[in-house]
Order: C-alpha cells, then sequence, then structure tokens
C-alpha cells in the first residue's frame, strides 16, 4: 500500500498582493502584449504568463491576482514577470511587494474505492454533505486544518481552501486516520 | 391474538412481580425483566405482556380513548366532546374559531337575507383578524404552499406536518432574511419527504415548486446546514415502488429490482451515483429480465432520468449482478 501522501499534487495556487496605485487598465492593455481586456466581460485586464503557467488579474484599484500555478514558488516566479512588465510601462513598483496566498487546491488517492454513504454516516451526518442527486462527491469540512474536502468513490479526494501545502497534508492524514478508525478504509 | 396464553400466566405470577414493573416505562420498546423478551400492550385487559413468558408487567392500565362509541360520523359528532387536533401545518396550529359557512342558526333554520350579509362581513373581518400582521400572513402563505406541492407530488400528511415543523424551526432560526418564502417552504418539504423515507427527487420537487431549480437546491443545502436536519442519502429502493406503479409493472419486476440494486451497493459501485438514476436503471434492467418490456424512453419520461444515464447504470447493474453471482 502507497502512502496517500505521496499521491498529493498542487494543482493550483491563487495568490493576491498589489502594486499601491492606481492603474488606467486602457492604457495598460494597449501597451502590454497579450493582455486581454474587455471590462464588459469581466472588469480586470488578464495577463497571462507562459513559464510558469499562470494568470494574473489586474484590477483598476492596482490589485492583482495570481491563479492557475503549480506551486507557491510559481506564484512568486509569475507575479515577478508581472512587476517587471509593468515597470517596463514606467509604473512604479515597490520592490517587493507582498505576496498573500489565498488558496491551494490540491489532490490525492486513496488508492481504492469509498463506499460514499457509510463514510457519511460513520463521519456523521451533521459534518458533511453529501447529496449524490447534486454532486457524486461527499463533501466533509475540517475544522483543523480548515479546509474542504471531496472525496469520491474512485478514492481521489480534493482538497481545498488551505493556505500552505502543509495544510493538504494534515488533512489528508487525518482523513485516512479517521476512515481507519471507522473501519471504512479496506 | 395471543389472549389464552395471556390468561394462564398472568394470574399466577402477578403477585411476584408487582414490584419490579418500574422498568423504564418510557422506552419505545420494553424488554421482558425476567426473561428479555418483547413486551407488548394488551388493550382488552389493560395490561403489558411479555410476549415470550407470558409476565404481566404492567396491569390497570389507563385508557386513554374516548369511553364512547360511535358507529357512524353522525354519532360521533353527536358524542364526541373535542375539535381537531392541534396541527403545525395551520400558522395557528388549528387553534382559532372560525365562523361556520352553513348560514344557519343554533336550531338550524336558514338566515334571513340581512343577516346572512351580516355574517358574511362577520366572516371576512374575523378571516383579517386571524392573520393580523405580516409574519402570520407569510406563514400562511409558506404553510399553504407546502399543502400545495405536498398534494401535487402526492406527500401523505406526515411528510406536510413534517415539512411545517422544519419551516417553523427555519423561521424561528431568522434563516428566512434573503431567502424566498417558497423557496424555504420547498426545501422544506423535500427535506422532510427524504427523512420520512419517502423521498421525491430534485426534478419532481422542482416542477412543482414556484422557484427555479438552482435557488431550491441552494436553500435546500443551507436549511440541512443551519438546523442540522441529519438527511441520509436517500435509498434507490425508497423510488422503486413509486416509479414501478407509473409504468404498470408488476411486483416481480419491482421485487427484481430492489436485488438488483443491493446487488449493486454491496458491490460498492453505487457510491456517488443519483440515487433517481439507479432506480431508473434497476427498474429498466429488471423489466427486461422478467419479460415485462418497457423501453428506456418509457422509463426516462416517467424518472426524469435520462436515457443515457438509464443505459450507463443499467451496465453497472448488470456487472455488479454478475459478480455477486
Amino acid at each position: 500500500m502507497t502512502d496517500p501522501k505521496e499521491t498529493i499534487n498542487i494543482e493550483n495556487v491563487v495568490a493576491s498582493t498589489g502594486i499601491g496605485q492606481e492603474l488606467d487598465l486602457q492604457s495598460v492593455a494597449m501597451d502590454l502584449e497579450g493582455a486581454d481586456y474587455d471590462p464588459e466581460q469581466f472588469p480586470g485586464l488578464v495577463y497571462r504568463t507562459q513559464d510558469p503557467k499562470s494568470a494574473a488579474l489586474i484590477f483598476r484599484s492596482g490589485k492583482i491576482v495570481c491563479t492557475g500555478a503549480k506551486s507557491t514558488d510559481d506564484v512568486h516566479e509569475s507575479l515577478r514577470i508581472v512587476f517587471d512588465k509593468l515597470r517596463e510601462l514606467s509604473i512604479k513598483v515597490e520592490d517587493d511587494p507582498e505576496i498573500v496566498v489565498q488558496n491551494i487546491v490540491t489532490s490525492a488517492d486513496l488508492g481504492r474505492q469509498l463506499n460514499l454513504n457509510a463514510i457519511a454516516i460513520g463521519l456523521g451526518l451533521e459534518n458533511i454533505e453529501y447529496e449524490p442527486e447534486q454532486f457524486p462527491g461527499l463533501v466533509y469540512r475540517l475544522d483543523d486544518p480548515e479546509v474542504v474536502a471531496l472525496l469520491f468513490g474512485s478514492g481521489k479526494l480534493v482538497i481545498t481552501g488551505g493556505k500552505e501545502p502543509k495544510d493538504a497534508e494534515h488533512a489528508v492524514d487525518k482523513i485516512t486516520s479517521r476512515l481507519e478508525e471507522l473501519g471504512l478504509l479496506d | 391474538m395471543s389472549d389464552s396464553t395471556i390468561r394462564t400466566y398472568s394470574s399466577d405470577q402477578r403477585q411476584t412481580d408487582n414490584d419490579e414493573t418500574v422498568s423504564t416505562p418510557d422506552e419505545d420498546v420494553l424488554t421482558c425483566p425476567e426473561c428479555g423478551g418483547q413486551v407488548i400492550d394488551d388493550e382488552e385487559h389493560g395490561e403489558s405482556v411479555c410476549v415470550d413468558c407470558g409476565l404481566v408487567v404492567e396491569e390497570n392500565g389507563i385508557d386513554r380513548g374516548p369511553e364512547w362509541r360511535a358507529f357512524n360520523s353522525t354519532e360521533k359528532d353527536e358524542k364526541s366532546r373535542v375539535g381537531a387536533p392541534t396541527t403545525n401545518m395551520m400558522h395557528d396550529k388549528g387553534l382559532s374559531t372560525n365562523i361556520g359557512w352553513q348560514d344557519k342558526d343554533a336550531y338550524g333554520n336558514s338566515l334571513s337575507s340581512n343577516q346572512r350579509q351580516k355574517m358574511q362581513r362577520l366572516r371576512k373581518w374575523n378571516e383579517r383578524f386571524r392573520t393580523r400582521n405580516s409574519k402570520e400572513r407569510n406563514l400562511k402563505q409558506a404553510l399553504g404552499e407546502i399543502e400545495r406541492m405536498a398534494s401535487a407530488l402526492g406527500l401523505p400528511k406526515e411528510v406536510r406536518e413534517t415539512a411545517s415543523v422544519i419551516y417553523r424551526r427555519a423561521l424561528s432560526e431568522d434563516l428566512l432574511p434573503g431567502r424566498s418564502i417558497e423557496g424555504v417552504a420547498t426545501a422544506a418539504l423535500y427535506a422532510s419527504a427524504r427523512q420520512l423515507s419517502t423521498p421525491r427527487s430534485i426534478d419532481e420537487v422542482a416542477n412543482v415548486s414556484r422557484i427555479d431549480e438552482m435557488e431550491f437546491k441552494r436553500t435546500y443545502r443551507y436549511i440541512v446546514r443551519e438546523l442540522s436536519l441529519e438527511v441520509a442519502p436517500a435509498d434507490p429502493a425508497q423510488y422503486v415502488p413509486r416509479f414501478a406503479s407509473d409504468l404498470d409493472l408488476p411486483d416481480e419486476v419491482e421485487r427484481r429490482s430492489r436485488e438488483l440494486i443491493s446487488n449493486a451497493q454491496a458491490d460498492g459501485v453505487t457510491s456517488g451515483k443519483s440515487p433517481v438514476g439507479l432506480a431508473a436503471a434497476a427498474i429498466y434492467a429488471s423489466s427486461l429480465l422478467t419479460n415485462h418490456k418497457v423501453t428506456q424512453s418509457e422509463v426516462s419520461e416517467v424518472t426524469d432520468v435520462s436515457e443515457v444515464t438509464i443505459r450507463n447504470r443499467y451496465q453497472e447493474l448488470l456487472e455488479a449482478t454478475e459478480a455477486a453471482a
């Protein structure tokens, strides 16, 4: 049996930052190559970096959200690229704006089929949300770490809401030990 | 039923156990203090007796029913001294007074047209007075809505009563602001149907509701979470009898469907699958297996499940049954 923790894979990291000044997105969109700006569709300007792959959403207020990165390092890397691009347009950006990771989405695999019905009863109906008519996954909200886990019949799971990569590991540990306690993991 | 056995044992054992009768009378299922058997109420003799050893656990029980008997509704009306029981299905729990609609006086004579007009006015004002403030008017509307949808879905009285209680709880815990009355009423009805093992599918409920499906689902999840309702996942087998009867299929098909479903559950292929879809596929599969063929589109129409889903679940059910055999 492989350790489910080894199957943990970060799928998406969302972080936010800001350059502390308002922007005229229309002119930024003109000068910045590869920028998408369609205020009818979305109020922010979308700038995609290729390496590492991610998308930065730049807003009029000067706040920037970076999404789509596969690791926290990638987030910092791609935001550095964005800052450099903005500096090229002679927009003042301080040396090291604070970058806050808002959400990390990870996936993992428990390696065997799950009986979600039994798990729903075992974990206590008040702690979970399982509506197979609406969504095939079982939603399990953990208090510590404060994340939300989606468990699927295939044994795969998605952990979202974590602020650092460690949260996902703790959550997987907690879930496997809870399920083992209940004898639902074999 | 077991009258004869009761009589033979009770006479000689009565004295010995008089002091042992304190065995927790509040529990739903009593067990015999001597042998642990099941204790039943023998209403004819006013005793609680053990089915196995015949021990009389309690005697001289009080009959709380009426002391009169009536053989038809006229007699019942004459003899009964009480009104209808209180119910949560009415905004005033059915406790307020109504002015009769017959336009007759105490002697049964018809009223004069003058008097009739006066009574009509009084009735109107009485009705307005009954629901004085907006809170009561809203509650009345919500409970009326629950009643209407439950009728359309053919849900029994217990479900309506439970739905009304859930709605009242939501109201008292301040969950209504920001949500529509109809939405909460629909969610309460769906939840109570699920809790009482007579589930209706989301589509069915959404079809008779005045709100759209997304809002209904959202409100349902919110209500369940906030009130910690503990709604267990619906069992696909609970949908089977209704679908089978809608399709005019015999008991044989129903039985076979249950088998298929329990096989699939034992095999563990039902996790995360919609119970309605599973029930539909089980009906389709068992109708083929028992030579009462219905088409996928017929099943699809009755169950609100797409033919593609029926085909996919159908394969899985048959594979699970093969694995079990």
